[in-house]
Formats: C-alpha cells, structure tokens, sequence
C-alpha cells in the first residue's frame, strides 16, 4: 500500500506543470479552503483600517455642510489662482524635460544591447532603480527641506521620479529594439556613435516621444499632489484654503485641477496618436 | 588571372561551445566573379561569411579583402578595412522610419567620420552617388519614401544599394533571399550577379537552394564539415556532387556537439 501511494504522489508531481485539468478534478474542500481563506484575508483589513460604515452615516450632515459652504465656488479668486496653475503646469514640464534628457543617456547605458561595459549597465539600472522606487511625493519632501518652500523642490521631485520610470520603460524599449539595422551599419564601416545617431536614434525617437507625453501627463497629476508639502503650484493653494476654511475657493481649486487633468490627459493622448 | 579580392586561407573556427564550425577552409574570388557557396545547415558557411566580413575573428587562418588581412584587425583599422566590403543579410536591415535614399545614405558613413555625421546628419554630397546607387537596383522613384512601405523584394534592393553607396570592392550576402518569393528571389539574383558582371566587385553569395547556384553562380563553393569540398563552374559540377553536400549531415551535427 505504501508503494501504491508513492506511485501516485510521483504520478501527481509528473502531472504538475499541465495543472488545467488537475485543478477540474480537485476536492471541492481545497476550493472551499481558498474560498475561507479569501475572505480572512478581506476581513482583517476591514478590522485593520478601523471600517465603521456607521460613520459614514452620522459623517453625512458634515460631508453636506462643507458641499453646501463650498458653493458656488469663488470665481473672483479665478485670477489669483491661475498663476499657481500654470506653475503646477510647468513643474510638470521642466520636470519631465530634465527627465527625458537625464533618462535617455541612463537607459541607453542600462539597456543590455547598447550598455558599453558591464558595470555601467549594472549602475545604471540601480541608479534607475532607486528614482524610481522612491514616491515623488517623498522626494519633493526631501528637496523641500533642502531648497525651500516653492515650485523648484517640486519640479526637481519630478524630474528624479522621471528619471526612474522613464529610464527603465526607454532600456526596455532600446532592448526590444530590431537590432539588424545596427549590424548593418556596423558592417559598413561607420563608427559607434554614428550607429547609434543614424539607427539606434531613428528606431526608438518615436517610443521616446510617446512614452514622454505620457509622462508628461502623469507629472501634471504628480505636481499638483506636492503642493501638499510645499513644493509649490495649485497644489499648495489647496492646502493654504482648507486651513482657512475658504471652502468656496476649494472648489474653484477642484475645478481648476480637473480641467488641467482631463485638459493634459487629451493633449497626451492626441500628441501621441499623431506620433503613432 | 587578376588578384581575388576576397581570400580565406585555411581558417578553422572552434566555437566557445566546442563546436566545430570550419576546419581549413580556404577559397578565393576574383573581381568580377559571383561566387556562391553551397552547404548543408551547420556545414559552417554562414561563420566562413562572418569571417571574411570582419564580423568573428577565426580560431586559425587568415581572410584577406583586397589584400588586407581582415582577419588581424581591430578598431578603427577593422571600420577601415569593412568599407570596402559590402555586407547583404538575409533580411534587408533597413532603419524603417528613414527614407530610402537615408538609408542608402547611411552606407556611405564609414567616410565621412565628422562631428556632424556623429550627430545624425548624413554626407549631403553623397546625394548624387545614392541616388545612382538606386538607380542600379531600380528604385531611384521610392527615393523620399519610407523604408517601411517597400516590399521584402525592393528591401532587399534596397540594403544591397546601401552596401553599394560604400563603394566597396567586395560584397557578401547571407542568404539573401531566404525570406523572398520566387519573383524577388530572381531579381535580387540577377542584381547580384550584375554587380559583379559591371562593377567588377567580387561578390560572395551563402544561398541553401542548389537550383538558384546553377542559373546565377560563375563558380559554385560546396562546403561540408568546415572543408570545401569544391569549386568549380556549374557546368563541371553534377547533381551527385552537390547531393553529397546534404549527406549524413545529421549525424553530423550531433557529433559535433
């Protein structure tokens, strides 16, 4: 008996990698396990986050006094509050910029078919890596308490956000790359950098173009969030009304933003298909 | 008999694997001539063309493109030395945003080394040259087009006028039509065998399809096991000996790993 039940063990192990039909045939008490444990899983981060619904509820008079204090919203403060807009606006562009420019050169370096040497490749991936894994919003923090209250902490916040996700989306599109052109070229005598300036540009110019409209996009959204921690623009306007209660400027502020959102959102997107 | 332009002396290629690609080929093309080498898959022609291009450095032997040993260079000496041999691939290699004439263009690089090439400009003087470079396949009216709109045929014309704009003596092509209909296969055919012909470029051709040697080859190259086996018209040539090329071939290959 005990050979018999090794013998299905290994059969089982065999039929492992071709699980489909295993799992049809499986014990209704492993389904009902998965099931359990589910529902474990969603119950404890209720209790986690303290979920009271009731609070919703005896919450609602509130919710409806601000709604009903923030109308209609202020719209004399229409021109005050532009400038800070347009300053959300081009945090969001020079961040972007200098990113692109810092990005490019760092993917072609962290692509594993253009990279020149194997540390470079190694360092430009942990150096993408790093922009990338901290949140903009921490890093404005950081520029904050290094430059000062203002739009510039913010706009650097972005610009190494930037770095880390467009570095490591332009080293995947550089190593997607067709890479026959290159070898051609090579064979005709041209040197490095005339390869790279007459086929690697060519071939990934218009990813690069459409993958920074998107981010440009993205950091849009991003700047008008580190407003919250004094790097300037719409965002930090927001911040000063609620503290004083103006809640009709508020929502003028809410309006502002979701037109720049939707506004930069169908621009990006319009910009990219005349690319494609 | 005038000097070949393209040599390999005795070269053997051991590959980092253990494979044994070539041992102690050696051939020779004239200007003027279109060679074409004929092999079973793994009988080493493919590396004996990487070779000759500069591409692989051989375990031992020698290549030489016009008297220059390709084979001992490196650097800038090696982009020096590749100029004047025209590479053809099995696919066409285009940069498919540019325009035809840009990538013909871009054949002419390895002279004009500047700031301004190094930058993506490409050698306005040579306008006049690509556009006679195409002129020679037949496409000089898909010029200002995008490489991306050409069929595989007019690609391929188009890569093989890229390696023309080089001015190259030689050329080598990999297969060249291994992915084109029978139409395109025969234009691309009769194109090589015309530059050779009024060009007096010695061209050097790895093809798999025995029939298409005989209708287009001066000489036909039989490779087997890294050796030739032969070189001759293919008029001199029986169907037996190039059936011997495909023999066992099999068992071959599984030696050899």
């Amino acid at each position: 008996m005990n050979s018999e039940v090794s013998e299905l063990v290994r059969a089982e192990s065999i039929a492992a990698p071709h699980s489909r039909r295993l799992r049809e045939t499986r014990s209704p008490a492993w389904t009902l396990l998965y099931i359990v444990l589910f529902l474990v899983i969603v119950i404890q981060s209720g209790v986690v986050v303290n979920a009271r619904p009731q609070d919703l509820l005896t919450g609602a008079s509130g919710m409806a006094d601000i709604l009903a204090r923030s109308f209609p919203p202020d719209f004399s403060q229409f021109w005050p509050q532009l400038w800070p807009a347009f300053e959300t606006v081009d945090i969001a562009i020079f961040g972007t910029v200098v990113g692109v420019v810092i990005a490019f050169p760092l993917a072609i370096l962290a692509a594993r078919n253009t990279t020149p040497a194997r540390f470079l490749y190694h360092g430009a991936r942990a150096l993408i890596a790093v922009c990338r894994s901290v949140p903009d919003l921490v890093w404005a923090l950081l520029f904050v308490t290094a430059v000062g209250l203002g739009p510039f902490p913010g706009a650097l916040a972005i610009s190494v956000h930037s770095v880390g996700m467009l570095g490591r989306l332009l080293a995947e599109v550089i190593e997607d790359m067709d890479m026959g052109p290159i070898e051609a070229l090579g064979t005709t005598g041209a040197r490095r950098m005339q390869i790279f300036s007459h086929a690697v540009v060519p071939t990934v110019l218009p990813s690069l173009l459409g993958i920074s409209l998107y981010r440009l996009d993205e950091n849009i959204r991003s700047s008008l969030i580190l407003g919250f921690v004094g790097a300037g623009g719409i965002g930090f306007q927001l911040l000063s009304a609620m503290n004083l209660f103006q809640y009709r400027t508020v929502s003028l502020l809410l309006i502002m933003m979701f037109v720049l959102v939707i506004g930069a959102e169908r621009l990006s997107a319009a910009l990219r298909k005349r690319i494609a | 008999m005038s000097e070949a332009l393209i040599e390999a002396d005795s070269l053997f290629m051991r590959y980092p694997t253990g494979r044994l690609a070539l041992e102690g080929a050696s051939l020779a093309v004239r200007p003027g001539e279109f060679a074409v080498v004929l092999g079973a898959n793994g009988s080493g022609k493919s590396t004996l063309l990487r070779i000759v291009a500069g591409i692989i450095k051989p375990t031992e032997g020698i290549a030489r493109i016009a008297g220059q040993e390709i084979t001992r260079l490196t650097g800038r000496a090696l982009a020096d030395a590749r100029m004047t041999v025209g590479m053809v691939f099995q696919h066409a290699n285009l940069v498919k945003r540019r325009s035809v004439l840009a990538n013909v263009l871009c054949g002419t690089l390895g002279r004009h080394r500047n700031f301004a090439t190094a930058l993506g400009v490409l050698p306005r003087q040579e306008i006049p040259h690509g556009m006679h470079c195409l002129a020679n396949v037949g496409l000089q009216e898909f010029a200002a087009q995008r490489a991306s709109t050409l069929s595989g045929g007019q690609a391929q014309r188009a890569a093989i006028a890229r390696a023309l704009a080089q001015r190259p003596r030689a050329l080598l092509a990999d297969e060249p039509v291994a992915s084109l209909d029978p139409e395109a296969t025969n234009q691309v055919m009769r194109l090589l065998r015309h530059v050779a012909a009024n060009e007096g470029m010695a061209v050097l051709c790895v093809l798999h399809q025995p029939d298409l040697a005989r209708r287009y080859a001066d000489r036909i190259i039989g490779l087997r096991r890294g050796v030739v086996r032969f070189a001759a018209s293919p008029e001199e040539i029986t169907d037996q000996e190039i059936g011997t090329l495909y023999e066992d071939t099999a068992r071959y290959e599984e030696a050899g790993r």
